[in-house]
């Protein structure tokens, strides 16, 4: 194996404090990596061809293996251990036969990339390794981050410093875990939903932490990202563990002169979808990045909520007396879902009552199925049946999808009522089928694609109770732990919880940036 | 294919298809097994990396640990040039290298931060066990998992229907405390005191609003903001209303309206004036003399007037954990917190019935019951005297919030 081996960017990870410089106990990976320069980088350079292999092609080939005594080949549904000094595959108790014959002592498990060393006769974490397999998993490649951009660089020599952010920060206390309950000032958990699912959304955190919003330097007043900045202060530098008091965020959401959202202003409960809305986009006023805008608006804003939230829908709609084609892009910030027809059609074919549907029959109704409207034709230059056929074009990083729960019912004095539909929605979404990639060519293969489209569910707001008494809750997760927030209350949630609710808002982060 | 013909379970061998099932059928347990086995494998791997990382963590944090000990420097980031062995790692060069398996060497585990050990088992709730009062853990807790309590343990007021405290949510609270207490220790110091709350219960705080200045107890926030910024409060309307029909007998009707709450705060004499209020009162107005046994007013005034603090400068407040530019308060937070300690221990003792919950940890001085009991922060209560707030803005949060703690948030 390995023949085209490039030494390139082949090193071991640097040694950090509180971390060991190799994964199992010096006997092992240790010689591997120094005995010369050859074997490491080769075992290295192999590690990840053994990645690629596992992530990026066929599962049948990394689960497929023959048997040590020969024999017909076969796939495993369990895993399988690819041997790191040689191509074999096997499974696991043909591992002690193969080590003796040959002398290969490591082994990468068929599923995760994780890596099996047979003299410690257990999986082991070595840093530099496990570093490629994060990236890989996470990224989709092995690169290491992008280089800094020109504006990033700053010329202050003060700044560039190795000793400036050590000498100008502290360490956040361990018990700051940015898990803490907000007040209800009155009637306002609709925007407590909202502010919890910003606190735990990671880009939004790492922005407001790395500084991406300086209070010091900002000048308006009332500034609502500078409220949003305090609270991640106070929720992940901070060791309070009672509740927080949102009374800045309050006051620029009271203050705020936004037309489009007068009518939330109020001391009622309102809906916390567009409290959602209105927050995004107080948060790109106050965000924007005012160079890029002159040439191109909105779609080239780059602002960390254009970043986190923004995708692109595109519209294609086709005449159906000239079969000319129109196509409009639009940029989104959510994907609201209606269940109202669905529901009823679901209900009139089984007839059963409450009839349950799932997330995915609600996007493909949504961006697969075509639906026919009226359209005025340039070519025919007269009004025209046409079928109009919506897909998703840019997918965000996060996913925003609003369950149409309210409904306004047309005809009767504008009533609005609540559809109890349950909607089963999964914890890992497949976003791929509805984007317009899907529909223009064949991706069962693309495993690659397939992971960058992949989405975690990461934050679940709730509606219970009726239309206008009702109450929100949410449901947030930090790493592979939920939690439920009931404004002050943050108690331990299950999945099955998490997973029974009766979701008005869910928030889909995407597995892998890449 | 002949091989499936022997199979009748996967790997697992948990899911077993019948002895005379039909090939297709013992292909099917087969699968579901073998998918039964994947799951539970990277559920055991992923628990498997987070223990043996933090294991290996430990020991070179350990290894390290020593090392700088043992070198002579100060300077904290050098790479001390020394070899310490430990039944777990090796120092040597600035690297550490592990001996063994660390699942095997190691057995508890260290804060990779504070390099304090961490408490691997809830306090309290499901799966609690007593932390060992001699060790000092590091803060960071397993979460609490027990109904009516959050994560940290903490209770909170009942959101009831009515207004104010009831005389029969008095005796639930009471009942509450008194079966948290008892299963806790059968301390001797359990004598029911009725009017206290347990410890660690979650408090109304108040904040200040941006326009008026005035301090509002939270959940009233929205609708003091609606009437003092948005102009849309229930005042309003009324002053509307009046202005309509001010021809009739408009005048009459504004004379009967009450002043606003919001309006501000009475001064403590004048709070008769609320009648709700002062159902609410009476309990606190009874032990009102002796101030260090009313653990819910000293956490009022706490919280109270951090919030003070925080509304006031936007720049060197000491609310910026990690930011850039605000270090000088921050730093200056951990000297401010040793008085403070000293000057908990003192009501502490005086105290007999809420510190039950902490019974455990109370053998240990001060400093660790601190560190133990995730609510105790919210119970510090600096010296009055160096307050940074005016005795003003005390006075009112308290007589506001006071009043007010027991009425539902909406």
């Amino acid at each position: 194996m390995s023949t085209s081996t490039s030494p390139k960017n082949v090193k071991l990870k640097a040694p950090t404090p509180g971390n060991p410089m190799f994964g199992c106990a010096s006997e092992h990976v240790q010689r591997l990596f120094t005995q010369n320069q050859e074997v490491m980088s080769n075992a290295i350079t192999h590690y990840k061809e053994t990645l690629k292999c596992i992530f990026d092609q066929n599962p049948m080939l990394a689960q497929s293996s023959k048997p040590l005594e020969g024999g017909q080949q076969f796939t495993n549904l369990t895993p399988l251990y690819l041997c790191l000094q040689c191509t074999d595959i096997m499974d696991e108790g043909d591992i002690v036969k193969h080590a003796h014959k040959k002398q290969h002592r490591f082994y990468v498990e068929s599923q995760t990339g994780t890596l099996y060393c047979q003299l410690c006769d257990d999986i082991v974490w070595d840093p530099t390794l496990e570093e490629l397999r994060i990236r890989k998993i996470g990224t989709g490649s092995f690169a290491t981050s992008r280089k800094r951009k020109i504006e990033e660089i700053s010329n202050d020599p003060a700044k560039d410093d190795p000793r400036h952010i050590p000498n100008n920060t502290m360490l956040a206390p361990c018990k700051a875990n940015g898990l803490r309950g907000i007040y209800n000032a009155g009637a306002t958990c609709y925007q407590n939903v909202i502010l919890q699912s910003f606190l735990h959304n990671p880009i939004l955190r790492n922005f407001y932490l790395c500084d991406g919003h300086r209070s010091n330097d900002c000048s308006y007043q009332h500034c609502i990202s500078c409220a949003m900045d305090d609270i991640f202060q106070e929720f992940y530098g901070q060791e309070q563990t009672n509740g927080y008091t949102a009374a800045n965020v309050l006051s620029s959401f009271w203050i705020s002169d936004k037309k489009a959202f007068e009518n939330l202003v109020t001391t009622k409960e309102q809906d916390a979808h567009e409290f959602f809305q209105f927050l995004a986009e107080e948060l790109h006023e106050r965000n924007r990045n005012d160079k890029k805008l002159e040439n191109g608006g909105e779609h080239s804003c780059d602002c960390i909520v254009h970043h986190t939230f923004y995708g692109k829908l595109q519209s294609t709609t086709t005449c159906q007396n000239c079969q000319g084609v129109t196509n409009a892009t639009e940029s989104f910030l959510d994907l609201s879902l209606g269940l109202e027809n669905l529901a009823q059609k679901r209900g009139k074919k089984t007839g059963a009552k409450p009839p349950s549907l799932a997330l995915q029959e609600c996007l493909e109704e949504e961006y697969i199925k075509q639906d026919k409207c009226e359209y005025r034709c340039h070519n025919c230059n007269s009004m025209q049946q046409a079928r109009r056929q919506t897909s998703i074009k840019e997918l965000p990083n996060v996913l925003s999808i609003q369950l149409k729960r309210f409904e306004y019912k047309q005809g009767r004095h504008d009533k609005a009522c609540k559809i109890d539909t349950p909607i089963q929605f999964p914890l890992q979404l497949n976003m791929l089928p509805y984007t317009d990639t899907a529909r223009n060519q064949d991706v069962k293969t693309s495993f690659e694609l397939a992971r960058a489209c992949t989405y975690e569910l990461m934050a679940v707001v709730v509606h219970v109770g009726e239309l206008d008494t009702g109450h929100y809750i949410s449901y947030c997760r930090v790493g592979d732990q939920w939690f439920s927030f009931n404004d002050h209350r943050v108690e331990l949630a299950n999945k099955s919880d998490v997973l029974g609710s009766q979701a008005y808002l869910l928030f889909y982060i995407v597995k892998s940036i890449s | 294919m002949d091989p499936i013909k022997d199979f009748k379970t996967g790997k697992a061998g948990v899911i077993m298809a019948l002895d005379d099932a039909s090939g297709v059928e013992k292909l099917k347990h087969a699968v579901l097994d073998d998918v039964l086995y994947n799951v539970v494998h990277q559920l055991v791997m992923k628990v498997h990396r987070d223990e043996k990382q933090a294991r290996a963590t430990t020991a070179a944090t350990r290894v390290e640990k020593l090392a700088s000990d043992a070198s002579e420097t100060s300077t904290p980031d050098s790479r001390p040039d020394v070899r310490i062995e430990t039944d777990a790692a090796i120092y040597e060069d600035g690297k550490v290298m592990l001996k063994g398996n660390p699942l095997k060497t190691t057995k508890e585990i260290l804060c990779p931060r504070c390099k304090l050990p961490r408490l691997l088992y809830p306090t309290d709730g499901k799966g609690a066990r007593k932390p060992d009062p001699s060790v000092i853990y590091c803060k960071r807790h397993p979460y609490i998992e027990k109904p009516g309590h959050d994560i940290y343990g903490q209770t909170w007021v009942a959101p009831g229907p009515g207004r104010g405290k009831k005389k029969k949510d008095v005796e639930k609270a009471k009942q509450a405390a008194a079966v948290a207490a008892g299963e806790n220790v059968d301390s001797p110091g359990k004598s029911p005191v009725p009017e206290q709350r347990p410890a660690n219960v979650l408090s109304y705080p108040s904040a200040t609003c941006v326009k008026c200045k005035r301090c509002i107890l939270v959940t009233r926030l929205n609708n003091h903001m609606g009437s003092c910024i948005g102009n849309s409060g229930r005042n309003a309307s009324r002053a509307a209303a009046a202005k309509i029909s001010n021809g009739a007998n408009g005048n009459h009707s504004h004379d009967r309206t009450p002043p606003s709450s919001q309006k501000g705060t009475p001064a403590p004499g004048s709070r008769a004036a609320s009648p709700k209020k002062r159902e609410a009162s009476v309990m606190e107005d009874d032990d009102d003399g002796s101030e260090a046994s009313n653990p819910k007013k000293k956490k009022l005034k706490a919280t109270t007037k951090k919030v003070i603090l925080k509304a006031k400068p936007m720049g060197g407040s000491p609310l910026s954990g990690m930011k850039k530019e605000k270090v000088k308060a921050s730093s200056g937070l951990s000297m401010e917190q040793k008085p403070d300690d000293d000057e908990k221990s003192v009501p502490h003792q005086t105290e007999i019935l809420p510190p039950k919950p902490k019974k455990p940890k109370a053998p240990s001085p001060a400093k660790k019951i601190k560190l133990g009991q995730p609510t105790s922060t919210t119970k510090i209560v600096p010296p009055p005297m160096s307050s940074p707030a005016t005795t003003r803005r005390d006075g009112d949060a308290e007589s506001e919030s006071s009043g007010t703690l027991s009425s539902p948030p909406n």
